[in-house]
């Protein structure tokens, strides 16, 4: 049992890191911030996602999987608002349509 | 509305506030979110306590209780829906990134909301910039809200209606036709 929650854990992580390369590769290629933004809030918490999801088997204790979900849920909520005020200020020094 | 702010204006009234029973309910979540955050031992209560109070104080400042009738069921619904759409954005983008000739036809979708201007809308704008290919970047003229597409060519606004719809069934009610 332990070697199939285990084996979960290096695929759903490894997963995970493939989505923040991709976040990674997306900030270096996109043409511009707005698109860049996209690449960094979505990539990302996806990558981190599947981490946080990778890790729960591994949990010694409910307590440390509901802090593992809380982070996940926090970084949701950070990312949400800190993407619309890079975006909102971008399009303020970048007038747009 | 109302009631629940004008309490808070005194400290007196902060402490009923606080004792109120929308602050109790609120107290109990917060207290619990730092029990799962830093753990309960007596040293860790002295602070945790106080910041769950001055949590819910803060929390009844900016989103006091009223009469707001939440669909829990089309809640439960969308809080399920977002891992999956996590999933679809963040394929979404890999694709793109990882493509040699990297399709992108970004471009702005200005879309009339029927959401007023206020913590609903900012809560949908939150859940939209988690979707695959949208990102809210502010408001336009009247109640119009302006999002970035990574990807122009997909049906945008028809999707941001349907998922607008979805919202507001949570906050029970009905959409109507537009």
């Amino acid at each position: 049992m332990s070697v199939v929650l285990d084996a979960f854990t290096v695929i759903t992580v490894t997963a995970g890191l493939v989505f923040f390369l991709a976040g990674t590769v997306g900030l270096l290629r996109f043409p511009d911030a707005l698109t860049r933004l996209h690449a960094l809030t979505k990539a990302d918490n996806l990558g981190l996602g599947l981490i946080v999801l990778g890790l729960l088997p591994q949990c010694p204790d409910i307590t440390s999987a509901l802090k593992l979900i809380a982070i996940w849920v926090l970084v949701q909520f950070a990312g949400a608002s800190a993407s619309q005020l890079i975006a909102q200020f971008v399009r303020r020094n970048e007038p747009g349509p | 509305m109302g009631g629940g702010a004008m309490a808070v204006q005194t400290r007196s009234g902060a402490i009923g506030a606080i004792a109120s029973a929308a602050g109790l309910r609120r107290f109990v979540f917060y207290f619990g979110f730092w029990f799962i955050l830093i753990g309960v031992s007596p040293i860790n209560l002295i602070v945790g306590l106080p910041t769950a109070a001055v949590a819910v104080w803060v929390s009844l400042r900016l989103l006091p209780p009223g009469d707001r009738s939440l669909s829990y069921g089309a809640l439960a619904g969308l809080l399920l829906r977002l891992p999956w759409q996590s999933l679809v954005a963040g394929i979404d983008i890999a694709r793109r990134a990882f493509d040699p000739r990297m399709p992108l036809r970004t471009g702005f979708v200005v879309f009339p909301s029927r959401l007023p201007p206020g913590s609903a809308r900012d809560a949908f704008c939150a859940l939209m910039s988690l979707q695959p290919g949208t990102l809210p970047v502010g408001a336009g003229e009247k109640d119009d809200i302006l999002f970035h597409c990574l990807d122009t060519a997909q049906p945008v606004a028809a999707q941001l209606a349907a998922e607008e719809a979805r919202f507001l069934r949570i906050l029970g009610q009905e959409p109507r036709n537009a």
